[in-house]
């Protein structure tokens, strides 16, 4: 493997088209990745670099196994998984915040600031595709939930009953209000990160950081 | 009893290996271990359990463990390394010993952690009971040694050191959990926190300069000019002498072209003082090699010991090699007398051959075919005379 040849993780879905932005304006001559929908790897014989495909989720492991030598994911991703792998840049695109959400006719009591009382909700139940993010918060908080883990649509999950709240990522909060959902809780923001694999990111240094360092300059021009 | 599909399976984590992946792993062993005995470092073997109390690791490590109960209700780990046993092992057994000593082992390590092998052998070194930059120049050479004996090329060892993140740490006053969490941050390159937390405390501007370049201190000799406005503080001073010494011996050593010095290795909550280095192979997305100084770790077994080591990962590295050919029987002996054929076995083994002896009835096809689908070069039939019994 050449020292300077890059493999370089994209996530599948509403992160692709940003992530592709950037690279090309960091240089990197990567075509008809977006019109080739199917195709999974594309070699880039220009700037010495491949790129993969992977569901969002995946790139950590890809990036924590060599697989992929550097990786754009999302930072709830990363929270979420918890995986050895160097967090290199905060790439500002992307960005949504975990927060806690409960059915609007069955909210915790005010506090005085505004602020909900989250601890009438101890032994409850919180639906979540991020069952570490939400076990974080809530250890934090001195509180004890049950978490259920899904896969997708938590926002059913309090409207039959599966469980009283939901914790999930927010972008617009169109998604909370057309379940009739209001949050009462923010956990923390979350924007893109470029990831590198601890090894890669020593033996490819200088190619790396180089990336980095343009990277660097363009989130700050954006 | 037929088994359950349960008792079919492997625990996660663990694997078999056949013949051939064996001979593979061992050989690899076998010229590693060679290397370290021709530098005089003994070979021991721990006990593959240990009270837990030996161990002693932090609350991150505790969760990779395989912990058992003795009969007695006291905890017992299955080993998931060896710097530890053979610290328990030195100070109190090997207390009135003249120092140094040298050891190196081989053996399999338990960590109960996802994603990786959970069983994987190690071949490692200790050299206990000197303090010198030499010793640790010694083991670093050693590491390189051995890789270039497993004609692995293009590796990289990379060099750090503790002394300059504790240095800084001391001499501003970082508190413990800032310290725990700026380590943690350089440790695992997570610049996104690093830079977080330094802009969200108030510390002098010449240490965020510091913190922030010291994952990227990486390079030959010149790094080291890089810490030069450091020169103040007693432990970054030494801890930059102490890699200059040693990267001078290393050139004696003949193993300069595979250092690189890189200050931004840490190694948070682990016992580690001084010079830390890694090996990384292309293509294996984890250290191959890990060691470094660790003079506080004898102290906690009541011995004022310093020592330096490292432990290469064997287990990774199979999977990277190439199929190994096994070594196949010179000759297959068959006949129908089992006397004689047994007679004519012990003749050919004595005189050193390897021999496979047919134990059920062969045909003249029978014996052929089993040899060449063996890779066995020779068959001898052995003709029926007559049965001495």
């Amino acid at each position: 493997m050449a020292k300077n040849f890059l493999t370089i993780a994209l996530p599948k879905g509403k992160l692709l088209i940003d992530s592709l932005r950037l690279l090309r304006q960091a240089g990197l001559n990567c075509p008809g990745v977006e019109e080739n929908s199917r195709q999974l790897m594309f070699e880039l014989p220009d700037s010495q670099a491949r790129l993969i495909i992977c569901r969002p989720t995946d790139i950590p492991t890809y990036v924590e196994y060599g697989a992929a030598d550097i990786g754009f994911v999302g930072k709830d991703t990363l929270v979420e998984q918890n995986q050895d792998i160097a967090e290199l840049l905060d790439l500002k695109f992307g960005y949504c915040r975990f927060v806690v959400a409960m059915p609007e006719e069955n909210l915790p009591p005010q506090l005085a600031d505004g602020s909900y009382d989250l601890r009438v909700l101890n032994h409850k139940r919180a639906a979540t595709k991020f069952p570490r993010v939400a076990q974080l918060f809530f250890n934090e908080q001195g509180m004890q939930i049950t978490t259920i883990k899904l896969h997708g649509n938590v926002e059913l999950a309090p409207r039959v009953g599966l469980a009283e709240m939901i914790v999930d990522i927010v972008s617009t909060g169109k998604t909370l209000k057309e379940n009739r959902l209001k949050e009462v809780a923010s956990i923390m923001e979350a924007t893109t990160r470029l990831v590198a694999n601890r090894v890669a990111y020593r033996l490819k240094y200088e190619r790396i950081q180089g990336l980095v360092e343009i990277l660097k300059e363009l989130v700050k021009t954006n | 009893m037929e088994r359950s599909p349960l008792g079919l399976k492997l625990p996660e984590g663990m694997r078999d290996l056949l013949p051939n992946e064996l001979a593979a792993l061992e050989k690899l062993e076998t010229k590693a271990l060679n290397v370290c005995k021709n530098w005089s470092y003994q070979k021991v073997l721990t006990s593959g359990l240990e009270y837990r109390a030996c161990l002693e690791p932090d609350a991150d490590a505790e969760d990779n463990l395989y912990k058992f109960f003795d009969q007695n209700g006291h905890v017992l780990v299955l080993r998931p390394e060896f710097t530890t046993p053979i610290a328990r092992l030195v100070t109190t057994r090997l207390k009135n010993e003249q120092f140094p000593l040298r050891f190196c082992y081989s053996g399999d390590v338990y960590r109960n952690n996802a994603g990786r092998y959970r069983e994987f052998r190690q071949v490692g070194v200790e050299s206990i009971g000197s303090g010198s930059d030499l010793a640790d120049a010694e083991v670093i050479a050693l590491a390189v040694e051995i890789m270039r004996e497993l004609d692995i090329k293009n590796f990289q060892i990379s060099l750090g050191h503790n002394g300059i993140f504790s240095g800084l740490a001391k001499e501003m006053k970082f508190d413990a959990k800032l310290q725990k969490e700026l380590e943690n941050g350089i440790a695992r390159k997570d610049m996104v926190k690093l830079e977080s937390i330094i802009s969200q405390n108030d510390l002098p501007e010449a240490a965020k300069e510091l913190l922030l370049a010291l994952p990227h201190l990486t390079g030959q000799e010149e790094v080291l000019d890089k810490l030069q406005n450091w020169n103040n503080i007693l432990a970054i001073r030494r801890a930059v002498e102490s890699l200059r010494t040693i990267y001078l011996y290393l050139r004696e050593f003949g193993v300069k072209d595979y250092i690189t010095l890189d200050l931004g290795i840490l190694r948070g909550f682990s016992y580690y003082t001084g010079v830390i280095f890694e090996g990384y192979l292309p293509g294996i997305g984890m250290p191959v090699i890990e060691g470094g100084r660790y003079d506080g770790l004898y102290a906690d077994f009541g011995m004022n010991l310093p020592a330096t080591g490292f432990a290469v990962n064997l287990g990774v590295m199979l999977e990277q090699l190439e199929e190994f050919e096994l070594e196949t029987a010179d000759v297959l002996v068959y006949g129908q007398s089992p006397g004689k054929v047994i007679k004519r076995c012990r003749e050919l083994r004595k005189a050193g051959k390897k021999v496979e002896m047919a134990i059920d009835f062969m045909t003249d096809t029978d014996a052929k075919n089993l040899a060449s689908s063996r890779g066995i070069p020779q068959v001898e039939k052995i003709e029926n005379t007559r049965d001495p019994r």
